[in-house]
């Protein structure tokens, strides 16, 4: 019998430390980045040997780092406001509506998430090519947002998606039984009730998007992103301003996180129905 | 769940389906026909010439270096879903079993990791496994292994950083089959004289099956892709497909050799999603019968 | 597919109407007509003498509480019970007091205004719900299974305050429920339903005392029927079984379904006019003989399971609970009813 227990404890504690190595194992770059950002020395060695903040102040003097911090934060923002409101949209018609030709709305709205992100750039970019070629323009921002609004809206509509899966549609009923118009039910119910996953499509959008390399990548032109900035840097030679890059760069999205997650419980918590 | 049929003249219909199915025909749909056509055309000059040829298929089909790439591009691709899948399934297990009191705290932070910046993260990779990094620093001081682990710029720093960036999957969708799973089909298993390992293996097991193969092939079709790391992490050494098309549109200027490798690259993730969505489905039949 | 046929159905100002059947008699599908939820494919609908055909639920005299009760989960209860007065664009002050009426007359207490939905009990939401259905004075009030979740003791003194409730505002109620119990301690009327018909629409006695046919008096509860041969004399019936030794019974006028047909007819024999047979058997009643299968003891009374030979199902009986058991399983008994008493219907 106690042999029993000893083995379920030795199980529990198995199980519960591979994920905790995973955790692990997700934050030893992480981390390390942060460490390196307050090196004092020009070489990347550990244990680093003093601490400072100057590579922060080398940071901002790159001329090419605020246009890339800018650029970024462009792209993020419209391809968060793009992907969020499609991917929701689209998470209803999956959901909720029966229409024909679904099926082929469900593979084309889905199928770039299964892409390798780079194969879905290159064969964008050559359509934006020979498009550019027909019309005239060239690769930039506008492409990169393009890009990013393919490769995120799917992402967007399977988080909204599994809020819509879990809706109780007589809640709609039960507000045009007490007199509400379709608009007045969208209002009042609808959208109230899908908020919190709308706003996880959303932070997750931005961040999915201001992280983005493979896409921007292909399509960015001369058009520099954060990511690209590290990626052209790094491929010269490493330097402490990349991790105080790394390091600047977990803040807002720290923030983010949490703050959607705050958001998110907060609306779940006063939704939960008590099982009668 | 409750549906709307729907008529194409309800204009509430069009304007939830029809963006983004034109974003998507336009931006995607339609570049992918164009790449289909384009492994058809030929370059002369570094120009591309609109003519119907078979020049560059015959190309791909007969130089065996293309092969010898995409065979490693392969085989690389199923050891990262082997290892992938061996690291998330007891870690999605205990999340949906285990740690359920944490389960918010822990998706926040992997989560976290995930959105973070691809290349800085490979970066950070550099730092940890440079001969002067944290791990040989680390190794060294637990008296463990030889110094001066030589890992980056060799084929298992690729897959250090491949699985890195992909166990994510797997541990999603295993933790989304576990966590549906009903808790007393498990304790009706215990109560038929089942023990903890043969239940898991009973019931618990077949019934993650599909979180498995999904996962399983999401990592398998996404690390067919993989350009970071066999370039950053593994120093180039052992070139993978993403490298090769790199160069045929970058340092060779030659696009239809490009779209060629891409549509073979896509054929055989595609090839590997009907297998999968074939297994599964002959899988949810069996169960619904 | 249809779900209902040929349904045709009078309620009056102010009357308490239950559709009772079981699941899939369609009985819910016309709930939702009534309420705009869906459309009826022929026929019309007529609240108040108007055409409801095209008016949607919004714009409908009629207000529903819902199986689930479907409360809003991210407003309070003050904003469930007040939505219908909002879109209607009522002025606050008015809304208020309106509101706070509500909460009197369903014994809600005041502080629950600023909870939300989840943190009441299964009794109060079913309140709230209520009190959102009836906020704005609807001439119809439909329920849809409203007390099914609920556990037995709250589901009567629920259904006690509901009766009390139509007395008191005078407004019709529509109830659909399957459990004709509480069909026949709370309606004025009840309509039993079956694949989309109307079986029998009738006060809750008619429905008890002179059921249509056997698929409406099975549906009361445990009661037997005993296959009998029938010959119609004018308004009388006389009924024979050879089970009972071919002697033949009259049953009166008032004690034959008028839906009787020629086939599969029987006697309806209710459990409690039954009796052990120990001596003569008195005039007129038909006595059978078997052997107890079960009894139960069920406090106030005894039941039995009696098999009879020539009888599909054993013999239910309920008698007079006791401290003494006049028989015990397996032993062979006789058991006797009066056919003059007994219900002649069909099937």
């Amino acid at each position: 019998m106690i042999s029993e227990r000893l083995k379920d404890r030795f199980v529990d504690i198995l199980l519960v430390g591979a994920m905790a190595l995973l955790i692990l194992f997700f934050y030893v770059p992480i981390v390390t980045l942060v460490v390196f950002s307050f090196t004092d020395s020009r070489v990347l060695t550990f244990p680093i040997e003093g601490f400072s903040l100057e590579w922060y102040g080398e940071l901002f003097r790159k001329p090419d780092f605020l246009p890339a911090v800018a650029n970024s934060a462009i792209v993020a923002a419209i391809s968060m406001v793009f992907a969020t409101v499609l991917g929701s949209a689209g998470a209803v018609a999956w959901i909720r509506y029966r229409f024909r030709l679904q099926n082929a709305f469900r593979a084309i709205s889905f199928l770039p998430l299964l892409f390798p992100q780079l194969l879905l750039g290159v064969v964008m970019l050559l359509w934006f090519s020979v498009l550019g070629n027909w019309l005239g323009f060239s690769t930039g921002l506008a492409t990169v947002i393009i890009g990013h609004v393919v490769y995120i809206t799917p992402f967007a509509l399977v988080i909204v998606a599994v809020q819509v899966y879990g809706f109780d549609e007589t809640l709609e009923d039960a507000a045009r039984d007490a007199g509400a118009s379709g608009w007045e039910v969208f209002r009042e119910i609808t959208f109230p009730l899908l908020w919190p996953g709308i706003l996880s499509a959303a932070t997750f959008a931005f961040l999915l998007s201001w992280g983005n390399f493979y896409v921007s990548y292909s399509l960015a032109g001369t058009a520099r992103t954060l990511p690209i900035f590290v990626y052209s840097g790094i491929a010269v030679g490493s330097s402490p301003i990349y991790p105080a890059l790394a390091t600047l760069n977990f803040i807002p999205a720290l923030v983010l996180v949490f703050l959607a997650d705050f958001l998110r419980r907060r609306a779940l918590k006063r939704q939960k129905l008590a099982t009668a | 769940m409750r549906t709307d049929s729907k008529s194409w003249r309800d204009p509430v219909l069009v304007a939830t389906v029809a963006p983004l199915a034109i974003v998507m025909l336009l931006f995607f749909v339609i570049p992918l026909v164009m790449t289909a056509v384009l492994s058809f055309q030929t370059t002369q000059f570094y120009r591309l010439s609109w003519t119907w040829d078979l020049k560059i298929w015959t190309e791909v089909f007969s130089k065996p270096h293309y092969w010898t790439i995409m065979a490693r591009t392969v085989a690389m691709a199923l050891v990262c879903v082997v290892i992938c899948v061996l690291i998330a399934f007891p870690a999605a297990y205990a999340l949906a079993t285990r740690l359920r009191a944490y389960n918010a705290q822990i998706q926040i932070l992997i989560i976290f990791a995930f959105l973070t910046d691809a290349v800085l993260k490979t970066f950070g990779w550099i730092l940890v496994l440079d001969k002067s990094g944290v791990a040989n620093w680390l190794l060294a001081h637990l008296g463990l292994g030889p110094e001066a682990l030589n890992l980056l710029f060799t084929p298992t720093g690729t897959m250090i950083g491949m699985v890195y960036g992909l166990v994510v999957y797997p541990l999603f969708t295993i933790y989304l089959s576990l966590a549906r799973i009903d808790r007393d089909l498990v304790l009706a298993a215990y109560d038929s004289g089942a023990s903890r390992l043969r239940a898991f293996f009973e019931v618990t097991l077949p019934l993650s099956r599909p979180g498995l193969y999904c996962g399983a092939v999401l990592v398998f079709v996404l690390s067919l892709g993989a350009f970071l790391e066999p370039k950053v992490l593994g120093g180039g050494t052992a070139p993978l497909a993403s490298e090769l098309i790199r160069q045929s549109f970058e340092t060779r200027v030659n696009w239809p050799l490009g779209a060629a490798l891409t549509l073979v690259l896509i054929v055989i993730g595609a090839l590997s999603l009907a297998l999968s969505a074939a297994v599964l489905l002959r899988g949810s039949r069996r169960a619904a019968r | 597919m249809r779900a209902l046929h040929g349904v045709s159905l009078d309620i009056g100002a102010g009357e308490f109407v239950a559709l009772v059947g079981p699941s899939g008699c369609g009985k819910t599908t016309l709930l939702k007509i009534l309420a705009g939820f869906e459309d009826q494919t022929s026929g019309t609908l007529e609240i108040q003498g108007q055409d409801m055909q095209g008016v949607p639920a919004a714009k409908r005299p009629t207000r529903m509480v819902f199986q689930k009760l479907a409360l809003f989960p991210h407003k309070t209860v003050s904003d469930n019970i007040g939505f219908p007065l909002k879109l209607q664009k009522v002025a606050r002050a008015e809304m208020d007091q309106r509101i706070s009426a509500m909460l009197d007359l369903m014994h809600l207490k005041r502080e629950y205004l600023t909870r939300y939905p989840a943190q009441l009990s299964g009794g109060e939401q079913q309140r709230v719900a209520l009190a959102r259905a009836l906020i704005s004075r609807p001439s119809v009030l439909l329920l849809d299974e409203p007390m099914s979740a609920l556990d037995a003791k709250l589901k009567k003194s629920l259904q006690a305050e509901l009766k009390k409730l139509h007395r008191e505002l005078g407004t019709s109620f529509v109830l659909v429920t399957h459990d004709l119990e509480e069909a026949m301690m709370l309606a004025d009327r009840i309509c039993v339903m079956r694949a989309g018909e109307v079986v029998q629409l009738g006060t809750p006695s008619d429905i008890y005392y002179r059921p249509a046919n056997m698929f409406v008096a099975g549906f009361i509860g445990e009661t037997n029927f005993l296959p009998v041969s029938v010959t119609r004399d004018k308004d009388e019936a006389k009924v024979a079984s050879p089970l009972a030794g071919q002697e033949a019974a009259i049953i009166a006028k008032d004690q034959v379904s008028p839906f009787l047909g020629d086939t599969q007819t029987a006697l309806l024999v209710r459990p409690e006019t039954i009796r052990f047979v120990t001596g003569a058997a008195e005039p007129g009643e038909w006595v059978l003989s078997g052997t107890v299968e079960e009894y139960f003891i069920k406090g106030s009374s005894t039941q039995y399971r009696v098999r009879v030979p020539g009888l599909d199902k054993p013999v239910v009986m309920d008698l007079a609970g006791s401290l003494d058991l006049p028989a015990k399983v397996s032993d062979s008994v006789r058991i006797g009813f009066h056919p003059a008493r007994s219900f002649l219907l069909s099937e």
